[in-house]
């Protein structure tokens, strides 16, 4: 059984519809790569999988358990945890706060072995553990906002766009950083405009467009394929 | 009917005559003027004969209502069409005022000038009076407008809120400026002399005999004339205003303030002309207000009377919509009004079983219209008739105006 | 794709000048373009030290001076009561709430109310009251908080649910400025009222001839703890952190599991708490009258805006710097203009820094 399906999705804002009969489906994991020109409704579809936006017909199963009305912080409860693309981080709390945070619904207990792991991921953030996320790098405070979502040890991450808006070096940085996380047993469902380097490390791809699914296969199979390639991956 | 209802109902024509010309509006102006004058005909003798009992109530109820339409419409001018969170009305309100109340009366002499100070007086026609009453408050808007226009919504609302209440104070502790806390008295009231004793010297003499059946009392009902006739003026020239280029640049400012700089608007000037056109126009409301009371003093000009309110007529009317900032001021006025019967009623009422509570009774007012717009805001925030999308008069197959 | 991502050292060439010397500080602009806090906090220092010679020109002896400086302080700390109640609702639900005011006169009546209901005690101490205010103003501040809470429920989150703009917020909250005034003289009527009428206050007599109440220690003692309690509660526990980030962030604490509601209705509860008692203080301090909400609400604004929403000391050190500058005012103004110096100095700051003092963005 994946750990996520997503059968034939409809949704969208007010009387709009972006998102139309979409499918797809996370294994235990694996690193699923959405990508697809903008406006496709990648960003939706992650926002309709967590719960911020409901979707008006079809289904979202997460383990086993049907999530397609589920509130945010139910879905975060049971084992998923989503890292927007913007605004991911509480700018005027520091960074050690902000992983508190992630690990908020957990209650009171002792965080130091959640915040042990993730500060061993991202070794840059124990030593800026006090500063404020709002004064640190783009690329760290993309950091700060993986760490965050990995703190209660969430079985799948939704990454929206990780690498944007940073410089190669970082894009390279935090794809491997996913990379070991996937290692570590979580699985990672991430939409990408990096389309070539995101499914070159993905195990399975979607290639998404006006809302509807394009093209699916492993990561290897659409990098290879001539039309995606001509129209997704730049050439 | 009498000889006075008949008289009176001859001077309701003229608002009558002009409330059909605003519900007629979409009517070209061929059909327009003759049903409004039939309607105001129609309202204006029917009342006469059927209600005269009411009449001289209705008459002071439509002319506060329309004070406060005028206020109305220039806070429309300012959060309607440009969003200023504007909660200082009573401020500009009270400049008005009392520089329409400087202008037109004369320097106390005599044993007055001991008891009661000013700081000028000019003995002014009306007219006069009321434009710098108008421009006093726009020079005011315009001050003030330098520091805190650019503040965020909130901080724009506390600021004038600050500002109506430092003006209050002013007006409340500034003996030389307007008799300090005392009020001012003895303002004199246009076109007066028409119902006295001893006449207006430029009246014909077959007039003059023929209004000496009205008393002095029965003045109201000239005022009502020439208020309605200052809410049509000012009616027509927003009306204009919107709909003109400016006026567009002002709501596209509005709507899409990025966009609008980008386009070349220049957006800090626009959202400074507007907030000063709707302190000039609430200003004139003022200068409406003083020689309706005769006396004024800074108590009337507290926040729940001449701000608060006037903010629940505008919800409800419709923000952005002139005809509801109108319509909304008639409703709120007639249902305060209301509450102050029921509220008096009410007074009398518990007299026996609880004087301490029955005292208290008018204080019902203010919770009962607190709720209100409350409720206004929870359920149709945008008011009765919201604002119509208007892109030009040439564009919508309006008729020319 | 431009990269955002400026080594540290890249940044400090904008605010650079902030950090390496201390003289070009004051000058420094951050990136929004607003002064420093140090240039903006000598400004306002000017400002009072102006004020003290203005009073002395006026003909007032140093020796009145420092005596309405510190009084101007101990007024600090009763603006401050209601000021930290005040940013705390600010900063977490982000509209300004002009029924605040009204927490305070709330808080104050229902106190009243318990000190006439409840049996007279003997002062504690040299102040003026005795057990029963403690125990209503107790009372009071939950009765406040629970009152609170009901409006928020039944007005403020339909139109959170709504995505309703502020500005609604902020209108439908002066509605219930209204409202909630309306019921406080229908039960309690217009007169003025004391707690203790009769009962001497005697002033504590200190160095340089000053003279300040016990019940004035108190009430700024009181206001320096529970300041520093709200600044303990949002840096070092779970719940208040939570609130600092829902103040931060809405939509990301909810992504985080925050259940932002149960925020909110606890950052109403401690607000309202805070008001009520600044209330008693206040009516303890002067007298209760029911518009005395409405009389603080533009030094309380004005407080919580100098000295940054949302934070609690800069709530603290506007609120000493508003008392300090209305009483110096009086020896030279007319003290009905208290709040009218309050507001210019708002207004003074907002266009220095409009972030406040103490805001960390």
């Amino acid at each position: 059984m994946p750990l996520l399906q997503v059968d034939a999705v409809t949704a969208g804002y007010g009387d709009t519809e972006i998102l139309r009969a979409v499918s797809l489906r996370v294994e235990a994991d694996e690193v699923v790569s959405i990508i697809g020109p903008n406006g496709a409704g990648k960003s939706t579809l992650m926002k309709t999988i967590f719960g911020l936006l409901h979707p008006r017909q079809g289904s979202i199963a997460f383990d086993g358990h049907d999530i397609t009305h589920e509130a945010p912080h139910r879905i975060v409860r049971l084992g998923m945890c989503y890292v927007p693309q913007v605004a991911n981080v509480f700018t005027t709390l520091t960074v050690e706060e902000n992983l508190e945070m992630g690990a908020f619904p957990m209650g009171k207990v002792d965080l130091s072995d959640n915040k042990e792991r993730v500060y061993a991921m991202f070794p840059k953030l124990r030593q800026r553990r006090r500063q404020l996320a709002g004064k640190m790098s783009g690329g760290e405070r993309q950091m700060v906002a993986m760490g965050s979502a990995l703190m209660m040890n969430p079985r799948l991450l939704l990454l929206d766009e990780p690498t944007a808006a940073l410089s190669p070096k970082l894009v390279d940085e935090i794809f491997e950083r996913i990379a070991r996380i996937n290692e570590s047993g979580v699985g990672i469902l991430m939409v990408e405009q990096n389309a070539r380097q995101s499914l070159g490390m993905a195990h399975r791809g979607y290639v998404l467009a006006n809302g509807e699914n394009r093209h699916e296969g492993t990561g290897r199979d659409l990098l290879d394929d001539p039309n995606v390639g001509r129209l997704y991956l730049g050439g | 009917m009498d000889a006075l209802n008949l008289l009176k109902a001859c001077f309701l024509l003229v608002p009558a005559c002009l409330l059909g010309c605003l519900l007629f509006s979409r009517w070209r102006w061929r059909v327009r003027l003759p049903a409004a004058l039939a309607l105001g005909a129609v309202l204006a003798f029917g009342v006469a004969g059927w209600l005269p009992g009411i009449m001289d109530y209705l008459v002071s109820f439509s002319i506060m209502a329309i004070i406060y339409s005028i206020l109305s419409l220039g806070l429309n001018a300012q959060w309607g069409y440009n969003g200023h969170l504007n909660f200082g009305v009573a401020g500009f309100f009270a400049v008005g005022a009392f520089t329409m109340a400087l202008f037109v009366t004369s320097p106390p002499s005599g044993l007055m000038a001991a008891y009661a100070h000013q700081w000028f007086g000019l003995d002014a026609p009306y007219l006069v009076g009321m434009a710098a009453a108008g421009i006093m408050a726009g020079i005011v808007a315009y001050l003030i407008a330098q520091p805190i226009l650019h503040l965020r919504a909130d901080f724009l609302a506390i600021a004038t809120l600050g500002i109506a209440e430092i003006i209050r104070l002013v007006f409340q502790n500034e003996r030389w400026l307007a008799n300090g806390p005392q009020p001012m008295s003895g303002i004199p009231q246009p076109l007066s002399c028409v119902f006295d004793q001893a006449g207006c010297g430029w009246l014909p003499e077959a007039l003059q005999s023929a209004l000496s059946v009205m008393q002095p009392r029965d003045y109201s009902y000239l005022y009502l004339a020439i208020v309605t006739l200052a809410l049509a003026v000012t009616y027509a020239v927003l009306e204009a205003m919107v709909r003109s280029p400016w006026g567009r640049a002002l709501r596209a400012v509005r709507d899409e303030e990025d966009s609008a700089a980008m386009s070349g608007k220049h957006v800090k000037s626009l959202r400074v002309q507007s907030f000063v056109l709707g302190a000039v126009v609430i200003g004139v409301a003022g200068a409406l207000y003083a020689p309706y009371m005769v006396t004024i003093d800074y108590s009337h000009f507290k926040p729940l009377f001449a701000t608060f309110l006037v903010w629940v007529m505008l919800m409800l009317g419709g923000s952005g919509n002139n005809k509801g900032a109108i319509l909304g001021a008639f409703v709120i006025w007639a249902v305060w009004s209301g509450t102050g019967f029921v509220t008096d009623y009410l007074q009398v009422a518990l007299q026996g079983l609880a004087p301490d509570v029955a005292s208290r009774m008018s204080f019902l007012r203010w919770a009962f219209v607190g709720l209100l717009l409350a409720l206004i805001v929870l359920y149709r925030p945008q008011g009765i008739l919201p604002e119509k999308k208007r892109v030009s008069r040439f564009i919508d197959g309006e008729p020319e105006r | 794709m431009i990269d955002s991502a400026q080594p540290a050292a890249d940044k400090n060439m904008l605010t650079g000048a902030a950090d390496a010397g201390g003289a070009e500080a004051v000058d420094a602009r951050d990136s929004g373009g607003a002064r420093s806090s140090r240039f903006v906090g000598g400004v306002l220092l000017l400002v009072l030290a102006g004020m003290w010679v203005a009073g002395w020109l006026a003909g007032t002896s140093a020796e009145d001076m420092l005596s309405l400086t510190a009084w101007g302080v101990m007024l600090g700390g009763i603006i401050a009561l209601g000021g930290i109640g005040l940013t705390l609702c600010y900063g977490v639900l982000k509209f300004p709430n002009f029924a605040h005011g009204e927490f305070l006169t709330l808080g104050a009546y229902v106190t009243y109310g318990m000190v006439l209901v409840l049996p007279q005690s003997n002062p504690i101490w040299r102040f003026s009251f005795g057990w029963e205010l403690v125990v209503g103003l107790l009372l009071a501040a939950a009765v406040t908080a629970i009152v609170a809470i009901v409006i928020d429920r039944l007005l403020y989150r339909p139109l959170r649910r709504h995505q309703s703009p502020l500005v609604l917020l902020a209108m439908a909250s002066l509605g219930m400025e209204f409202l909630l005034r309306g019921v406080v003289y229908l039960i309690w009527g217009s007169d003025f009222h004391f707690y203790y009428s009769g009962r001497s206050n005697p002033a504590l007599y200190l160095p340089f001839g000053l003279r300040i109440q016990a019940d004035q220690f108190f009430v700024f003692a009181l206001a320096l703890i529970l300041v520093a309690l709200l600044y303990w509660m949002l840096t070092r526990t779970r719940i208040g952190k939570a609130m600092r980030a829902t103040a931060d962030n809405p939509d990301l604490a909810q992504v985080r599991g925050i259940n932002t509601e149960q925020v909110i209705a606890w950052t109403w509860s401690i607000g309202a708490g805070l008001a009520a008692i600044g209330g008693v203080m206040y009516g303890l301090a002067s007298q209760m009258r029911p518009d005395m909400g409405f009389v603080l609400l533009l030094p309380l604004f004005a407080a919580v805006i100098m000295g940054g929403i949302g934070s609690a000391w800069g709530a603290l050190v506007g609120s000493i710097i508003i008392g300090v500058a209305m009483q110096l005012t009086s020896a030279f103004l007319n003290p009905a203009y208290g709040p009218a110096v309050a507001f210019v100095l708002m207004v003074l700051v907002l266009l220095m820094r409009p972030q406040g003092l103490f805001a960390q963005r």
